[in-house]
């Protein structure tokens, strides 16, 4: 055997954020890659021809605004390692657009796929959704059109599902343990995305103690055939790290050697972490395990020191449930239900209500959301929302490839909300123009 | 005293200095088949006729370990390894003789699978009985636990020539790289050692008896003692010689760059603050990247001898050397024609120049002078464009903390300095391309002998503590202590400049002030078990970095053109 040479290019933006956490004993802490960090060095993973280790860039507020309605401003609701964490997901995707690397995979942090469309504040250890910024910078630089976001965190990414519940060009398909046993409490395979976006969310959840054979058999069953009707430009893997078997805070038993097979499957062009929380038992030899697979080299030695394959296998009954779940999940994404169904509406609106909770920053948050039933596009979008911080606020956004009828309601909706006093804090995003404005009283 | 000798690919230079600047220098051609007797052959040339000196130092550069390694003069090395998870570690198999013996420690130094002792002494056994001489030892995460590497070595006790303990050589975390390295350094250390006996005798047979010192590839000195323990340390030690000359004539304290245009290429060194740039992880040796500390090169292809050609009506300039100028009767234009077509200087047979340089122009529908100024142009800005792209690399490196994200420091360079051949002449279009004053030192062809008779040790350590653990370690200095669990970042950092001065003191011969003794890198982490803080993770990175020894710095100036 010789020195190896990876079979695809392999970009790493690999920012720790050694001096930032949210709190000292958080889970989300600073010491939380320092293991990875050792591991890849030691492995001298970024001298293998191929790969190669590259500094984030920075997100501007502009990138964050694009996404994001932040209340009571974007500054507020984030800090500079937010910034850098975000940009090392845009450098990610920009040196996979630009041809620089076939692949690319941004071992930041901190992360970010429970920020959904409206922020008041941290949920999960979440400010800004990384995935959700890069995505749009991609598809409002790079020309990116049809984006499939593949999220294998444990825990499911309500934030992510949220911001592209209305659009038919994401593709967004979260695994995750089942939501009656873990935070967020969501990701049902009845949550199927909005009346123009059936089946464009797929929510597989999976019962405590699924192991390797259960994702592996979710890959191959749905995930690799969804991916193969729907022709994504793009392939983003949410890569939490925390369904491993050691992980402190989830009770699934994924390992080092079942990620790094899940990436083979799934062949990402780009790579985000989100959690995972094992830092030393996991991280290292999980993260070390994507880089390999990702780079398309050989990673049948990365095991973890406690792993026995024999006492991780999966019950009958788990087999069976995945069985289940799986073809439901098949069936909204070929046949989804119609929306005229289950959906709410009142003056041309579609009508959504939600409760959020931001269990980081301590804040309940009551939204009404409305979506334009339009036929000429996916719709003008409003949102009114009140936290317990801050009251009475508006948020209106023309979205990507909006009708010319949509964005004239926008603009219109936007003058008039500035005119009454309504409302104390009014955004608005333009994604026909790329603007975006605020207003507050 | 000082002497300074660079056996270089082509001449070997002396230096002889005082306090009062150089007394002689000289200059012989290198007899590649002996190294030695161009060393004594340069020492004859200084000190012949001179009488009794009292000679403190005598610093060598040589390419002796180099050329072992190009030239394949390498002794079979029996290479013992273990690893533990991860990378299947026969992707970094090296040499003949090379084992994997099962047995494995973690991220954090702990054993998870103890070393197959049975396995490692049959290994051993059959390797000595096939000759083997030296060895190498090399178990991953051995920097944070050098335990196995240990255990090997109690196993090969007194029945090796020489064996190379991976951790002893770098604290930096890289297997691969340290697998090469400790394979390197064994395989060499026959030669190396050798040379070192010879060296130390023929000194004698001068009536000397100085402090003997081998040049490092980051500048820096260490005693014939403990380059008989890290004889590959001294490889590429050349171009750190020539730098370390120029830092000391030219008195640099800012950013700057330092082209030196040789004949085919032109070597960039980079200076921050006046030091010039080292790396950890740079030289690689047959491919392999190795953990030699080295300043930081660069190597354009492109020199006053490469050849000018027009291909598909696009000028390019080398990479390629046909031969000598056509001013000096060789088979293609270069550079320096095109400088003695576009009236620049006069240089050997200027009609030679003009008519080639005419030939290929005219096939550009250009003038003579006109093309001969593109190619002047052209040659200048390819100079610019790599020095950028290096810079870029450079101030590109990746940083792990919001802080030194938002606080980054880029080099920008305010200076060049210009040594080689066509320097003074290029100096001006160098300059207007670069929008940067240029320097051109004279007399710089003393600057290798002179660099490596001025240098003085260099060291870097890397302390490690655990305080759940309650274990500190400095591997490159061998130590390896048992700490209270209330051991701080400060108490690392007065203990790793202590270690390291006090080493500086009894290996190298050398008293380091504290502030001398400087730290690089620290930093401090809580380590954290379900919700309640263990222990703490501390890395103090501290260096002694190169310099000058002070009753010799600036005591051999240059005239420093600014042009």
């Amino acid at each position: 055997m010789s020195v190896q040479r990876a079979v695809n290019t392999l970009g790493v933006v690999f920012f720790p954020a050694f001096d930032w956490a949210i709190s000292p004993t958080h889970p989300e802490r600073q010491e939380r890659l320092l293991y990875t960090m050792d591991q890849l060095k030691e492995e001298g993973v970024f001298d293998i021809p191929g790969i190669t280790e590259h500094k984030p860039d920075v997100a501007s507020m502009e990138d964050i605004r694009r996404v994001h309605f932040s209340f009571p401003d974007t500054g507020s609701n984030l800090t500079s390692s937010h910034l850098i964490s975000a940009g090392g997901a845009i450098k990610a995707g920009t040196m996979v657009l630009q041809g620089q690397e076939d692949k690319a995979f941004a071992l930041v942090r901190p992360p970010g796929h429970h920020a959904m469309k409206v922020v008041h504040g941290g949920r999960g250890f979440c400010n800004i959704n990384i995935e959700a910024i890069m995505v749009e910078y991609l598809r409002e630089f790079h020309g990116v059109g049809r984006v499939a976001i593949v999220d294998t965190d444990c825990h499911h990414g309500d934030g992510t599902q949220d911001i592209y519940w209305h659009d038919p060009e994401t593709l967004y398909i979260s695994l995750h343990q089942d939501g009656r046993t873990l935070f967020p409490g969501s990701g049902f395979p009845g949550e199927i995305g909005g009346p123009k976006a059936r089946g464009r969310t797929l929510n597989i959840p999976l019962p405590p103690n699924t192991s390797d054979e259960g994702f592996l058999a979710v890959m191959d069953n749905v995930v690799v055939p969804v991916l193969e009707h729907f022709k994504p430009d793009v392939i983003v893997n949410s890569a939490g790290q925390d369904n491993h078997f050691t992980d402190p805070i989830t009770n699934m038993r994924f390992s080092a050697q079942g990620y790094a097979a899940l990436n083979t499957k799934l062949n990402p062009d780009i790579a985000v972490l989100e959690g995972g929380y094992s830092i030393q038992g996991a991280l290292p030899y999980v993260n070390l395990g994507i880089v390999l697979a990702m780079a398309g080299l050989d990673y049948s030695f990365v095991r973890e020191p406690d792993y026995d394959p024999e006492s991780l296998r999966q019950e009958q009954r788990i087999n069976d449930y995945v069985k289940r779940v799986s073809e439901v999940v098949l069936k909204n994404y070929f046949t989804p239900p119609s929306s005229e169904v289950s959906q709410d509406k009142q003056d041309g609106y579609y009508v959504r209500s939600k409760e959020v909770f931001y269990d980081t920053s301590f804040i309940t948050e009551r939204q009404r959301e409305f979506v334009l039933d339009c036929t000429n596009c996916r719709g003008l979008l409003v949102i009114e929302t009140s936290s317990s911080k801050i009251r009475n606020c508006l948020a209106i956004e023309v979205p990507r490839g909006a009708c010319q009828s949509c964005a004239r309601e926008g603009e219109r909706k936007f003058a008039e909300a500035k005119d009454s006093d309504r409302y104390s804090n009014i955004q608005y995003i333009n994604r026909l123009e790329g603007t975006t404005q605020r207003h507050r009283t | 005293m000082l002497l300074g000798i660079d056996v270089g690919g082509t001449h070997t230079d002396a230096v002889l200095l005082d306090t009062n600047g150089l007394v002689d220098s000289a200059k012989v051609v290198t007899n590649h088949d002996d190294l030695l007797s161009s060393v004594r052959a340069a020492l004859e040339a200084i000190l012949t006729d001179r009488g009794q000196i009292d000679l403190e130092r005598f610093n060598l550069s040589t390419t002796l370990c180099t050329n072992a390694i190009i030239q394949n003069e390498l002794s079979d090395v029996g290479v013992l390894v273990s690893a533990g998870p991860g990378i299947d570690p026969n992707f970094f198999r090296i040499g003949q003789h090379y084992s994997v013996i099962p047995g494995g420690l973690d991220h954090r130094g702990t054993e998870i699978q103890s070393l197959d002792l049975d396995r490692a002494r049959q290994t051993v056994d059959d390797w000595l009985g096939k000759d083997v001489r030296v060895f190498a030892a090399i178990n991953k995460f051995s920097p944070r636990n050098p335990s196995h590497e240990k255990q090997m070595a109690e196993l090969l006790d007194g029945r090796a020539d020489f064996l190379t303990l991976g951790h002893t050589l770098s604290g930096q975390l890289n297997f691969p790289r340290r697998i090469a390295t400790a394979y390197y350094n064994s395989a060499v250390w026959p030669i190396f050692n050798g040379f070192a006996n010879s060296v130390h005798q023929c000194v004698q047979e001068f009536g000397l008896s100085p402090q003997l010192n081998i040049l490092k590839a980051d500048g820096g000195t260490m005693p014939f003692e403990q380059a008989r323990q890290t004889p590959v340390e001294s490889i590429f030690s050349g171009p750190a010689a020539s730098i370390m000359g120029i830092t000391s004539m030219c008195d640099i304290h800012e950013d700057a760059l330092l082209l030196d245009i040789g004949g085919t290429t032109t070597d960039v060194a980079v200076f921050a603050d006046g030091d010039p740039l080292i790396e950890a992880e740079s030289i690689e040796l047959e491919h392999r990247p190795t953990l030699v500390r080295a300043m930081k090169t660069k190597s354009i292809g492109l020199g006053g001898d490469s050849c000018i050609t027009v291909q598909e009506g696009q000028l390019s300039i080398g990479p390629k050397r046909l031969g000598a100028c056509l001013a000096q009767g060789g088979p293609a234009p270069t550079l320096v024609d095109a400088l003695n077509s576009a009236k620049c200087f006069a240089y050997g047979d200027i009609e030679a120049s003009d008519k080639g340089m005419q030939e290929l122009g005219g096939s550009l529908e250009m003038s003579c002078e006109g093309f001969s100024w593109q190619v002047i142009q052209s040659f200048c800005r390819r100079i610019k464009e790599d020095a950028q792209a290096m810079l870029r690399e450079i101030n590109e490196r990746p940083v792990y903390t919001v802080h030194e994200f938002l606080e980054y420091r880029k080099v920008a360079p305010k200076r060049l300095y210009l040594m080689g051949g066509p320097a003074e002449v290029l100096a001006p279009y160098i300059s207007q391309e670069f929008g940067l004053p240029v320097v051109v030192p004279d007399n710089y062809a003393v600057a290798n002998a002179l660099g490596a008779a001025i240098a003085r040790p260099t060291q870097q350590a890397e302390l490690f503590a655990d305080t759940e653990k309650r274990t500190m370690s400095i591997p490159v200095l061998g130590v390896f202590q048992d700490i209270s669990s209330r051991y701080s970042l400060e108490q690392a950092k007065t203990d790793v400049k202590n270690h390291l001065r006090q080493a500086m003191a009894d290996r190298f011969h050398m008293e380091v002030t504290e502030q001398e003794a400087e730290i690089i890198e620290e930093s401090e982490m809580s380590m954290v078990k379900d919700i309640y803080s263990v222990g703490k993770d501390i890395r103090v990175k501290c260096q002694v970095k190169p310099g000058i020894s002070p009753e010799y710095e600036g005591v051999v100036k240059c005239l420093c053109k600014e042009l």
